[in-house]
């Protein structure tokens, strides 16, 4: 059981900045995500903290060790590739025994481990076979075995799934989960896709331009998003986003949105602004009520899922995702009564972006995860 | 044959329109190849079985007796030798080489696309033009070779290159390997841009040096390439003629006298076109003993 620790980690590609200061401590046994849109630095940081490329300013640690002038294979960890990079013309068992040869275990140490990793991921069947007469999902496991045949300190994980159908990706989703939980090792995972992130991970790090943007357990990501950027790229549908005006009046915060006018909680602000306040709101699709309410709201779009509908509304010039059940009954055109879940409304500065609730123990439903 | 068949069992006029329009387009194709490739050989078998003056290409039917004579005599046994050392040797060379300069090339070195062009240079500079320099070079009066390594104190006397053995075979060994190795260098270069990074990375933490990343990464993934350039080039290096040829002569004392240097000399020193044709027939022979693994390995390959 090991941390590892990002200290001001720097990396420039020539003249291309990729991370420009990078702080991130993962605490040991923990199943953390590196979360972000694509070109967002996922990768480069992983590939620093497997040694394969050299950050150009900063110190990483594993556990204790300063691990910056390292060899890959001197650092303890294990990685699992998106192409999973197995070698073609060798058998699954010399695939999965290959790190315990280079490593120098002892010839007739090697069958029993390798018997044991094949057992974990139920690849005994599969031990002679090239890695080309295996499925994805298959040559998926085998590379998991190669990782954890030697037990590593951290295991390394760059979209592994992301080469897999949806099916097998959901079944290999609960295969990680369980492996995390059965080994207990401190596990990094780079993903784009955050029902990933969302369902494995014990906290996610949320990654733009190479900057962290927060890191935190999934619950409080998705509840609690520290800033706009969070708020716009974690959920599905996305948040409806818009800019508003916040001004006390008579002690209570009152959001000025569009042509819409919504008294907030009085303790909804970490502050209260002196006079008028540019913010961006972001409401969640769930928090947005159809059919009571004072505001009038006119249907645009309508796209059922089957179980929940996704509707596209217009109210007070702001245009509002909300989520309701399959069987309610609404056509384009309709105008209908709307309302906002007033206590769930985050806000944000419009000019830097940053969260300016307060932290209330409501708004925090979080479930408080841990399988170690 | 197929054709006809068809065209029997058809009576439709367009189909056998089409028929005859295919008949048409493979023709030059099978023409071209029966004057150049199956009438030649036919004609070598032919005349393998005469003796036949040169000059004159009259001469009487002789049987199998060219073939009695050709494999009784020590000159086609010590030319086959000399024809194999030759073979094993520079295409030895040839892979090392290659390989080599294919990996340097591989790399992100300085100038790297003038350095891969400028590696083909021996491949395409004609044999006559090269062979020419290279006799230059190891001139034992004024060739550079024999002078700097007297300048170093390697050696005190002009080093005879050419006229001595083991030295000819040596350097006729070696500027084979130096005229052909580009052809490795580019087969093996283009293969090894298709290996996937992400393995020299999964080998690299899985705790392989640079040695175990070549034996376990590159070397099989360039197996196949190999086996193919190795077959190639030694059926093109069995049947080396020129460079040999202008470099020693077979010389000295016929001890770098492989075996097309053999039907050379019975053609036109001897005269003797019957011998001649039945060297070269049993040098098919043994060439194509390669063919038959090539084609077999190639067939094996293609799905
Ligand atoms: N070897 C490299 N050379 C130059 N730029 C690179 C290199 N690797 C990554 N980058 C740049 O760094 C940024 C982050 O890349 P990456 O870590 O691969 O993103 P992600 O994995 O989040 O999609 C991108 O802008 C990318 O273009
Ligand atoms: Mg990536």
């Amino acid at each position: 059981m090991v941390t590892v620790t990002f200290d001001k980690v720097r990396k420039a590609f020539g003249a291309t900045v990729a991370i420009p200061g990078l702080d991130l401590a993962i605490a040991s046994g923990e199943f953390v995500s590196l979360l972000g849109p694509s070109g967002c630095g996922k990768t480069t940081t992983l590939r620093m903290l497997a040694g394969l490329e050299q950050p150009t300013a900063g110190e990483i640690r594993i556990g204790e060790r300063t691990v910056n002038n390292l060899a890959p294979s001197e650092r303890d960890i294990a990685m699992v590739f998106q192409s999973y990079a197995l070698y073609p013309h060798m058998s699954v068992r010399e695939n999965i025994a290959y790190p315990l040869k280079k490593r120098g275990v002892p010839k007739a140490d090697r069958p029993a481990m390798v018997q044991a990793a094949a057992d974990l991921l139920q690849l005994g069947p599969l031990l002679d076979r090239k890695p080309r007469q295996l499925s994805g999902g298959q040559q998926q496991r085998v590379a998991l075995g190669r990782a954890l045949v030697r037990e590593p300190k951290v295991f390394l994980l760059d979209e592994p799934l992301s080469n897999l159908d949806a099916k097998l990706r959901a079944h290999m989703r609960a295969e990680l989960i369980e492996l995390h939980r059965r080994l207990g090792k401190t596990m990094v995972y780079v993903t784009h896709d955050q029902l990933e992130a969302m369902t494995m991970s014990t906290r996610i790090a949320v990654m733009q331009g190479g900057v962290l943007q927060q890191f935190a357990m999934p619950g409080e990501i998705y509840h609690r998003p520290a800033n706009t950027f969070v708020a716009g790229f974690i959920g599905t549908p996305s948040m409806t986003l818009a800019d508003g005006e916040i001004a006390m009046d008579q002690g209570r915060p009152v959001l000025k949105l569009g042509t819409l006018s919504l008294e907030l909680p009085s303790d909804h602000l970490s502050d209260r602004p002196d006079g008028t306040r540019r913010v961006t709101v972001a409401v969640r699709p769930e928090d947005i009520i159809i059919g009571t309410g004072s505001f009038r709201a006119n249907v645009r779009l309508v796209e059922p899922t089957g179980h929940e509908s996704i509707v596209l509304v217009n109210a007070g010039d702001v245009g509002f995702t909300v989520r309701v059940a399959g069987d309610t009954v609404l056509k384009a055109g309709e105008t209908i009564p709307l309302d906002l879940r007033r206590e769930r409304i985050h806000v944000f500065d419009r000019e830097t972006g940053r969260r300016l609730n307060a932290d209330r123990a409501a708004a925090t439903a979080d479930s408080v995860r841990s399988r170690a | 044959m197929t054709i006809a068949a068809s065209q029997h069992r058809t009576q439709n006029p367009l189909e056998r329109r089409y028929a005859l329009l295919g008949v048409l387009l493979i023709a030059p194709t099978v023409l071209i190849l029966c004057a150049v490739i199956v009438y030649p050989l036919i004609s070598a078998i032919y005349l393998s079985l005469f003796s036949i003056y040169t000059p004159t290409l009259k001469g009487s039917w002789v049987g199998l007796d060219n073939y009695v004579q050709v494999f009784g005599s020590s000159g086609f046994w010590s030319a086959l030798g000399t024809t194999v050392t030759w073979t094993v040797g520079t295409l030895f060379l040839q892979i090392v080489f290659g390989v080599a300069m294919a990996l340097l090339l591989n790399q992100n070195i300085l100038f790297r696309s003038l350095a891969r062009s400028l590696v083909l240079f021996p491949y395409f500079v004609s044999t006559v033009v090269a062979v020419l320099i290279w006799r230059w070079l190891f001139n034992d009066l004024y060739g550079i070779l024999s002078h700097l390594l007297i300048q170093f104190g390697v050696v005190d006397m002009p080093v005879d290159w050419l006229g001595k053995m083991p030295n000819a075979m040596a350097s006729v060994i070696f500027v084979g390997a130096w005229k052909f190795f580009p052809f490795v260098v580019i087969a093996v270069l283009a293969r090894l841009q298709t290996i996937p990074e992400q393995l020299y990375e999964a080998a690299t933490i899985d705790g392989a040096g640079v040695f175990g990343r070549f034996f376990d990464v590159t070397l099989p993934q360039l197996k196949d390439v190999l086996t193919i350039v190795i077959l190639l080039r030694t059926i093109w290096d069995f049947k080396e003629f020129d460079l040999i040829y202008l470099l020693t002569g077979g010389g000295p004392v016929n001890n770098t006298r492989t075996l097309p240097l053999i039907v050379y000399q019975q053609a036109f020193g001897l005269n003797q076109m019957g011998v001649a044709a039945t060297y070269a027939v049993a040098m098919m022979l043994v060439m194509l003993a390669f063919m038959l693994i090539y084609l077999y390995r190639a067939r094996r390959q293609s799905p």
